[in-house]
């Protein structure tokens, strides 16, 4: 023991979980590469990174809640009502396309702000909050939508679209997204502060955090990070639909728990989440590539997703 | 060794217990006799925990030897000392608030037939139980539904089995009003006239004159007397604080300031009243009181945490606005909080982050923290401290008490408030840490702040303050110079009834 | 405190239901006239609206009033809703099962109540069932398979939809019968849940394992325009996709050439028929026990008779 100064401590204990993520995609990688030549190309790695995009937009909201110990179970429908509102109200309203990409991303960060004030001012369980908007924002696209897919500006359809053959803006839209939220988690005060309330609440208030404030910003940016890539699945698609993104949040969590996040708060980083929404990607584009039974496929996905925390909770036990 | 008598139920002789380095239990003697209340006494952090522990099974002795019924025993879990005839009730209920008052007696062995609950046998064997620690209330009513004290008795009622020789009960009394305390003396008192021994911890000298048969008396994890019933509370309070404090404690006092922080009629119903006191620059004000006399209550509205009814709170001459956590900070108070853990540490995060917490505001620019800037603060800070860590990045978690406790005034210490309130800020934290706390409590004052020192450590608060504020009951009972403060002089004023009665009143 | 938070709380939520009341559709029996229920499996679904809507015309035009509920693809959710029905006074019930296998228990309610059950879409296994309507998923697996064989010749990926789901069994089963007309060959089936955005993922991922795929075969005609999202430019030139459905959007992809096919259903003659049948059982009349509405294999040339 020596006592403490300025200088950098052991990193890799603190990193070492994500990289437990780290080897579990390499790892994932290389079995695919050996067992089809194909996966390993170019234009395969780009199209798992475009289909990784809106999960991975997705978690990093999702992360942020996470971290300071709360839960976004509404992602999905949010996502899906961000992209109704934009396409309907370029499509039926007649509103332009960058206006109504707007008031898409509005619509996410009110759903969110709703979820927010939920939580902190009206004290009820994230949990329950969000399970509630899961369901109304999911009826609400259906209201807007009549039903029937609603097609989308081309403000919207660009977020989906290639900027040349090689570069699908998804992609760096996922990029960009994740160095603006690797950003805010290390560098802002409110990003600081996620961890602090989600490590120990009372801890955070008696430092003198507002901690209902903070966790507006966490719901709020979920939001507007579900209503981006809502936006982004839309634009890829051409359209809005009414059962967009179902079940989309369970894999926004699993890629942030599979990255390393915990779910009791306090732990988790972008880069983790990044590589697990990336697992996922991959999984589900080699298994289509291999061409498993769908019957096993969704086994096979559960069994990894096991796997992936089961090797990062040993590790981290073993490394304490 | 002579052969214990027929009457001793249970002996424990020579009992050594350590944890990581630090001596909890060191060679302690204690007998137990049948049908006798046997007072277990001394100040926080004596050994009394741990001895209860050793007795429940929860830790076993480096050394030493136990004997249940003059043969010596091993009791090496909860369920073994269940199984000798041990039964222990600790300071939280361990009740099911849902289930109904017979269901919580039979927990883990309800009566059942073909495999379902027999109801009706549930509630027929409830009733003897009850009888026995004399309740009276229907066994299927949900036990939320009665008040505490009621609670504590059936908790009594079900520890207690038919074989039960030893009952240990640790401060069943911190929770209770005086009525129900008074109660309880008696079913106390009816079980030792039905032969159980019973093991009593309380730090109400009263109740021991009322019902103590015998005290043994705990003083740094030893036992140094065995005192009969009758002992003077004078001499009780001499064998439990009695050592010499002179170079333990390196007050350096200077002369007070203006006023920095002043507390005037503060109130809230049911936990405290009309307290009212004042701290100077360059001053340590100590504030004793038994365990629930509401000190901590007090500095926690003061500091903003909690809401008061009425009375306010000046620093430097500004009102407070109350239930304003930022707005105490920005005035310049600051609170290390009792529980350390809980409310002072984010244990999942590093030293560095921790040390940050406070000044985390102050060091944002556009939103964005300079991290840097943070943590060569942090590391100054860790230096000063001479926190011992492997590093800033070290998580928290892993640092001993001492060290947590440092990290926790450190944090404070970087945002240089002018009224630093320290609550039990030495509890749990080794002999040396405790010295270089009390060194930076110095540093603070003689750089003209002031300090607020909130601590059950009778010792600490003379030898440490300037001024003692003495509360009982959630009132000021008394203000006294520190110089020349008797810990008894203390002690009867935190044991005072008068204020009792106008509480009840 | 507790106490305005509480009525802050009933206030909140008397709001809520006047206003769920107000722009509720549902509505109890009248007193005058014959009232009939019709239970949908969903009305997330273009499709199924349209069969509603087919369904809400014929009951205008033979005077009856029509009492509607959705069950949101949960066959308990719908047991429970025509169990509800039967207490509502409706004269006989028509069925959308949301699964053919667990509808059992509603038609079973019906019985009990003596009321006359019809289903519509997708039959009901075991219960008695007055009259059936249908289109034949089987069938139109087979004039996928004639169609896109016609269209292409070589290797095609077939595009599942939920695993296990009935409409996944019938069409799949129908498409592996039609292949034996030859010319093409399946060489991979992979589930896209019936989803777009499913559909483009895996059609892109089945692209790269097997570039050279001449058609595709999507159980539903969302999966088949998610597939020519990922086909891009190839779709409708060198490679052929078929769906199913026929729903606004694919009819348009049909017109626009970039679906080469799909096999359309008439939602709206399946609503149609199925209250004049229920309205026959409902007087007591004489009703057909199975009626099968034509499924039409819609291409460029003759889309012009289902887009409207």
């Amino acid at each position: 023991m020596t006592t403490a100064t300025a200088r950098r401590g052991p990193d890799w204990r603190r990193h070492a979980s994500e990289n437990g993520a780290l080897v579990a995609l390499i790892a994932l990688v290389v079995v695919l590469a050996v067992l089809r030549p194909t996966f390993l190309t170019t234009q395969n790695l780009l199209n798992v990174g475009v289909q990784a995009a809106v999960v991975a937009v997705l978690a990093f909201g999702s992360t942020f809640v996470i971290v300071s110990s709360g839960i976004d179970l509404s992602v999905g429908s949010v996502a899906a009502l961000s992209a109704m509102v934009g396409a309907w109200s370029s499509a039926e309203a007649g509103l332009p396309g960058p206006v109504a990409l707007l008031l898409g991303l509005a619509t996410g960060v009110v759903a969110g702000l709703v979820n927010g004030v939920l939580v902190a001012h009206g004290k009820l369980p994230a949990f329950i909050a969000t399970l509630a908007m899961l369901s109304v924002a999911r009826g609400l696209t259906l209201v807007v939508s009549q039903g029937s897919p609603v097609a989308t500006p081309d403000a919207i359809t660009f977020l989906g679209s290639n900027l040349t053959p090689h570069l699908p803006l998804p992609l760096i839209v996922m990029l960009v997204v994740f160095g603006l939220t690797a950003l805010i988690l290390n560098r802002t005060y409110a990003g600081r502060s996620m961890y602090v309330i989600g490590g120990n609440e009372e801890a955070a208030r008696l430092s003198g955090i507002n901690v209902k404030n903070q966790k507006l910003v966490v719901y709020a940016l979920s939001g507007l990070f579900a209503a981006v890539a809502g936006m982004m699945l839309a634009g890829r698609l051409g359209s809005a639909g009414p059962q967009a993104a179902v079940g989309y949040e369970l894999d926004a969590i699993a890629a942030v728990v599979i990255g390393g996040a915990s779910l009791s708060g306090g732990v988790g980083r972008a880069f983790g989440t990044l590589v697990g929404a990336l697992i996922l990607a991959v999984l589900r584009n080699g298994l289509n590539q291999l061409q498993v039974n769908p019957f096993w496929q969704q086994v096979v996905i559960g069994v990894v997703i096991a796997l992936a925390v089961l090797v990062d909770t040993l590790r981290r036990r073993s490394s304490r | 060794m002579a052969e214990p008598d027929s009457g001793t139920v249970l002996t424990a002789r020579g009992i050594t217990k350590r944890f990581t380095g630090a001596l909890a239990l060191d060679d302690v003697t204690f007998e137990l006799k049948r049908g006798e209340v046997h007072v277990l006494l001394g100040e926080n952090g004596a050994g009394k925990s741990t001895l209860v522990k050793v007795l429940a099974g929860v830790h076993t002795p480096d050394e030493g030897e136990l004997t249940v019924n003059g043969r010596p025993v091993r009791i090496t879990s909860p369920h073994r000392a269940a199984a000798l005839g041990i039964a222990v009730i600790h300071q939280e209920l361990t009740l099911v608030p849902e289930l109904s008052v017979a269901e919580n007696l039979f927990l883990g062995r309800l009566p059942r037939r073909f495999g379902v609950v027999d109801r009706a046998r549930m509630l027929r064997d409830a009733v003897p139980l009850l009888d026995r620690v004399g309740l009276r209330v229907d066994p299927a009513r949900p036990v939320r539904e009665l008040g505490i004290a009621q609670q504590q008795m059936i908790e009594i009622a079900r520890a207690l089995d038919l074989n039960t020789s030893v009952l240990v009960l640790d401060e069943p009394t911190a929770v209770l009003t005086e009525t129900e305390t008074d109660r309880l003396l008696e079913i106390m008192a009816g079980l030792r006239d039905q032969g159980v021994g019973l093991v009593f911890i309380t730090h109400h000298l009263e109740e021991i004159r009322r019902v103590a048969d015998r005290i043994t008396v705990l003083r740094d994890g030893r036992s140094v007397a065995m005192l009969p019933a009758g002992a003077s509370v004078q001499h009780m309070i001499e064998q439990m604080v009695g050592r010499s404090i002179e170079e333990q404690y390196p007050r350096r006092a200077g002369e007070p300031g203006e006023v920095l922080l002043r507390v005037d009629g503060l109130t809230r119903e049911g936990a405290f009243r009309d307290v009212s006191f004042e701290v100077r620059a360059g001053e340590v004000v100590g504030v004793a009181g038994l365990v629930g006399a509401g000190r901590t209550e007090v500095v926690r509205a003061a500091f903003g945490v909690d809401r008061y009814d009425s009375g306010t709170v000046e620093v430097g001459g500004k009102r407070l606005r109350p239930g304003d956590v930022r707005a105490a900070m920005r005035a310049g108070l600051g609170l290390v909080p009792e529980d350390r853990k809980g409310q002072g540490l984010v244990l999942t995060s590093s030293v560095g982050e921790n040390l940050g917490l406070v000044t985390m505001r102050s060091a944002t620019r556009a939103g964005f923290v300079d991290r840097r800037g943070q943590r060569r603060r942090a590391g100054e800070m860790a230096s000063a401290l001479r926190v011992k860590t492997s590093g800033l990045d070290q998580t928290v978690r892993e640092l001993s008490g001492g060290n947590q406790q440092k990290v926790v005034i450190g944090k404070w210490l970087l945002a240089d408030p002018r009224v630093l309130v320290l609550d039990e800020p030495t509890r749990g934290v080794d002999v040396g840490a405790k010295v270089e706390i009390y060194e930076l409590i110095n540093r603070m004052t003689a750089a003209g702040r002031a300090v607020l020192l909130v601590s059950s450590d009778l010792p600490e608060v003379i030898g440490m303050s300037d001024r003692i504020v003495v509360m009982a009951h959630g009132r000021v009972a008394g203000e006294l110079p520190a110089r020349g403060a008797t810990q008894d002089r203390v002690m009867a004023l935190a044991v005072q009834e008068r204020a009792v009665e106008e509480m009840s009143a | 405190m507790k106490l305005t938070r509480r009525a802050a709380l009933a206030a909140l939520s008397a709001t809520t239901l006047a206003l769920t009341a107000a722009c509720g559709s549902g509505g109890t029996a009248s007193s005058g006239g014959v009232t009939i229920g019709l239970a949908v499996s969903t009305l997330d679904n273009p499709y199924f609206i349209q069969l509603k809507e087919g369904a809400e015309a014929a009951a205008r035009e033979l005077g009856v009033e029509l009492v509607v509920t959705d069950a949101q693809n949960d066959a308990t959710n719908q047991v429970n809703q025509v169990q509800t029905l039967t207490t509502q006074g409706v004269k006989s019930i028509i069925i959308n099962p949301v699964d053919s296998a667990q509808a059992a228990p509603a038609a079973k309610a019906a019985e009990t109540a003596n009321i006359p059950l019809i289903s519509v879409d997708r039959s009901v296994d075991g219960g008695k069932v007055a009259s059936e309507i249908a289109s034949d998923n089987v069938q139109g697996g087979t004039l996928a398979a004639a169609e896109l064989a016609r269209a292409a010749v070589g290797e095609v990926v077939h595009l599942q939809g939920i695993p296990g789901a009935s409409a996944t069994r019938d069409r799949g089963e129908g498409f592996q019968q039609g292949l034996n007309a030859g010319g093409i060959t399946v060489v991979a089936s992979q589930t896209a849940n019936f989803d777009r955005a499913e559909g483009l993922d895996v059609m892109t991922n089945l692209l790269q394992s097997h570039p050279g795929v001449k058609g595709v075969f999507a159980d539903n005609d969302e999966m088949a325009l998610g597939a020519i999202k990922a086909l891009g430019d190839r779709a409708g030139k060198d490679v052929q996709v078929v769906g199913f459905d026929g729903t606004p959007d694919g009819l348009k992809a049909v017109q626009d050439g970039t679906m080469a096919a799909t096999v359309a259903q008439q939602p709206k003659v399946l609503g149609r028929q199925a209250v004049e049948q229920a309205v026959k059982a409902a007087k007591g009349e004489q009703v057909q026990q199975v009626i099968d509405v034509e499924v039409k294999i819609v291409t460029k040339q003759n889309v012009a008779e289902f887009a409207k």
